[in-house]
């Protein structure tokens, strides 16, 4: 429980440093207000809105003002939108969220499903297969795929949508494209520890008291080999996100990751600093549940 | 074991047979448009000019533009200029507003008093910058005065949307703006930001109710998704087919593609103040250096135009039929260099924005592989858009920056960037701002034309830009759509278009 509340007041850390980070540099690098208006602008509507936006005072009061707001729980009003960026971006975050947990799931039953195929055979075909799978997935960009499985499921055999949002049927093809993204990293870490847990004294002992192969990989190996997949996890959350905003630009899917492309191309600061609170926030709060898995999973692991 | 496999090939089976009937249900009544640029908002007083798109597709102006630039009587049936500063416009009769209250003076009144509001946040303000205020006459008359002769009132009055005063006053300007209720032809039903946006005929539209009963603008911002789109017919009309998927719809049996000239003019523009771009010779040669139907074919796809050695388009109000576009002549660049006093060329640089326009990085590193060719060795630097519009506000943008002007079909609206009073111009010209201004405040118009094709004359003596494409707007539909034209001005008038 201690452990938990330290790690839980850790979190604004990082978080300011991020804010900070993100803020400084959107307001160096463009004006929202001359990319709001366009070319034509006149002065005196720039300094209306300018004023409005408090984008009149030195930069470092203008940040002071943003994280006194930021306090308050005020995220401040995007510019696009004339609405609360906290509020935009949490209607588009449950879209990204179904589409980054989906491909998540997909990617760990994918990965460890295959680690262990390829563990069990190991030299032989479908290790051989597998691995090669796994290795082209990784090197394909994830735009290119996209495409691919649109040109397959939606144009020639006709299964699926090729974009936009709607039923279920429409979450298939950006759920498999995020999870290629992610399956040949399971797989593997999953093959090498699975191997590695095969060669430990317990599993030895375990087959010398006369656990058959299956028992023994089911319920000596998996259990133990698990857990680097585990952490693996957490560290590729990031990348996720990253995959997230390629993959819902392809399949015109209205999530946050565009949504941010966007507001960074409009320099619109307060959605794009709300959207990656959000973000940060969930990667740091998986993170935890990730900790708190493994010592689930793992006696060894201990949280202090 | 076997349960397990015969719930997955179950669910397979699900999948498959599930998603085809899904498609099979796509609504007969409903017209699906992939748009290319989906604003974040769709109220009237938002930045980008696509906007206006979407507003168009409620609200109407008093004077619209067609799909060919031309102006159109819309809110208002007739206009008059009393005097250059003084125009009466009779507005029609008998239009209603979605919630059934009558169209009136008082709305233009209230609209037109609100965007000159200098309080007000109102972007595309400055189309009808002048105007001093708007009075009502009677119920369907209404006058509207500026502070200097107007000769483009008219085309600015086509892009500000006529809201409603009763309803704004009543739910107030953030909720009319979130939920429009115009005039037009559609009437609003959902709006969701970044995915789609939802409407409905509006069977009472003055100009006849639309031939579709429903209607729905998807945000497909990938180029190669929303193709995709079109060929499996979940849309049955596209904006924007990039050029090097054209081939891959033109052998498509039911697919049809429409283009038209924009008036969006794509230059290279020069930094004219410092060498070696201060030499008219280097920029001429460099004009010389570029073959420009080679590339509006190759990177174009053949649609669109090659400019005339001049800003505008054939389209535009100001084009001079008399002058030409300048050949291809490597050698007399050549030529030209050496005279200027570098034989061996120089260092050279384009910014561009990535994007932004047609195939706008790959003509940019095409003219570069052309200027390199006469000895003048350029690299394209590709510039992100925020970074871009500081660079173009400081005037920084280096020895050459790639760029499209708009015209929406009146010279005034492009050639005001090559002036001192755009604070974005490098090369400059007294004679050519004198005459600007003269145009922009007669309302003689043999005389604006006359200003504006000796502008175009003085531009293309002096060669501020390489003035290279008048770019075309490609569209892809499905053949069972009638009824549908792409717009020179790149809005969307869906009201005439069909489905079988």
């Amino acid at each position: 429980m201690r452990y938990l509340l330290r790690r839980l007041l850790l979190v604004p850390v990082p978080l300011i440093f991020v804010i900070a980070f993100v803020f400084v540099v959107l307001r160096l690098t463009g004006d929202p207000v001359a990319i709001y208006l366009g070319l034509d602008a006149t002065p005196e509507q720039e300094a209306v809105l300018r004023a409005e936006l408090h984008l009149d005072k030195p930069v470092p009061v203008q940040f002071g003002y943003f994280l006194l707001d930021l306090l308050r729980g005020d995220f401040g009003t995007s510019i696009q939108f004339k609405r609360p960026a906290m509020e935009v971006v949490a209607e588009r975050l449950g879209s990204t969220l179904q589409l980054l947990s989906l491909g998540l799931l997909l990617a760990i039953v994918l990965g460890v499903l295959g680690g262990v195929a390829c563990a069990v055979w190991k030299d032989k075909v479908p290790d051989f297969l597998i691995s090669v799978l796994a290795v082209a997935g990784q090197s394909m960009p994830s735009f290119w795929l996209g495409i691919l499985l649109i040109q397959l499921f939606a144009l020639d055999l006709q299964w699926l949508p090729t974009s936009g949002q709607g039923g279920w049927e429409h979450m298939v093809l950006p759920v498999v494209t995020l999870a290629t993204f992610l399956v040949p990293n399971f797989i593997l870490v999953m093959r090498v520890s699975v191997l590695e847990t095969a060669r430990e004294q317990f599993v030895v002992t375990a087959r010398a008291r006369g656990a058959g192969p299956a028992r023994a990989l089911w319920l000596h190996i998996l259990p133990n080999a698990i857990n680097p997949v585990v952490s693996l996890v957490g560290l590729q959350l990031g990348r996720l996100m990253g995959g997230a905003v390629v993959t819902e630009s392809i399949f015109a899917w209205p999530g946050v990751g565009r949504l941010m492309v966007s507001a960074i191309f409009q320099r619109d600061v307060p959605i794009v600093i709300a959207a990656v609170f959000i973000v940060a926030v969930t990667i740091v709060l998986a993170n935890l549940l990730v900790d708190l898995v493994q010592a689930a999973i793992d006696p060894r692991i201990r949280l202090r | 074991m076997r349960g397990v496999l015969r719930t997955v090939v179950a669910t397979a089976l699900a999948v498959a047979v599930g998603a085809s009937s899904a498609q099979a249900q796509k609504d007969k009544d409903t017209l699906v448009v992939g748009a290319s640029l989906f604003t974040d908002s769709i109220a009237p007083t938002g930045g980008a000019y696509i906007t206006l798109s979407l507003c168009y597709q409620t609200w109407e102006p008093l004077v619209a533009r067609d799909n060919d630039d031309k102006l159109v009587p819309a809110l208002a049936e007739k206009w008059e200029a009393i005097s250059p500063t003084h125009w009466r416009f009779f507005l029609r009769k008998g239009v209603k507003w979605h919630d059934g209250t009558p169209f009136t003076a008082a709305d233009v009144k209230f609209t037109i008093d609100y965007v000159i509001d200098p309080k007000q946040v109102y972007a595309r303000k400055t189309r009808i910058a002048g105007v001093t205020g708007a009075e009502v006459i009677d119920d369907y008359t209404v006058d509207i005065k500026t502070a200097s002769p107007a000769p483009l009132l008219l085309r600015g009055l086509a892009d500000i949307p006529i809201e409603s005063k009763a309803h704004t006053e009543k739910v107030g300007q953030a909720e009319a703006h979130k939920k429009p209720m115009g005039t037009g032809p559609w009437k609003y039903v959902e709006w969701v930001a970044g995915d789609r946006y939802d409407l409905v005929a509006n069977p009472d539209y003055w100009g006849g109710a639309p031939a579709m009963k429903k209607l729905r603008i998807r945000a497909i911002p990938e180029g190669a998704t929303r193709v995709a789109s079109l060929v499996a017919g979940e849309t049955d009309i596209i904006e924007e087919i990039p050029v090097d998927l054209l081939p891959s719809v033109e052998k498509r049996k039911n697919l049809r593609i429409d283009a038209v000239e924009s008036s969006v003019s794509l230059v290279h523009t020069f930094d004219t103040r410092k060498p070696p771009f201060n030499d008219v010779r280097v920029r001429l040669a460099l004009d010389y250096a570029i073959d420009k139907q080679m590339l509006l074919k190759q990177m174009l796809g053949g649609y669109g135009s090659v400019l005339d050695g001049q800003l505008v388009t054939k389209a535009t109000f100001g084009y001079n039929p008399n002058i030409k576009s300048r050949p291809y002549d490597p050698a007399k660049a050549k030529a030209l260099l050496a005279e200027a006093g570098f034989p061996k060329g120089f260092e050279n640089k384009i910014n561009t924005l990535s994007g932004r326009y047609l195939s706008d990085v790959d003509i940019a590193n095409a003219v570069a592989g052309m200027m390199s060719a006469v000895g003048v060795k350029t690299s394209v630097n590709i510039v992100e858009g925020g970074v871009w519009s500081q660079l173009d506000r400081t005037r920084e943008q280096g020895p050459m920056y790639s760029v499209g002007w708009f015209s929406v079909g009146d010279a005034d609206f492009n050639t005001v960037w090559y002036t001192e009073a755009s604070k974005r111009n490098y090369w400059t010209s007294a004679e050519f701002d004198k005459l600007w201004l003269e145009a922009r405040s007669t309302m003689d118009e043999a005389a604006r034309l006359k200003a504006y094709n000796r502008m175009m004359e003085i531009m293309h003596e002096e060669v501020p830009s390489i003035f290279l494409f008048g770019l075309p707007r490609i569209s892809g539909r499905n053949e069972k759509v009638s009824g549908w034209q792409p717009s020179r001005d790149s809005l969307l008038r869906l009201n005439k278009v069909s489905v079988k």
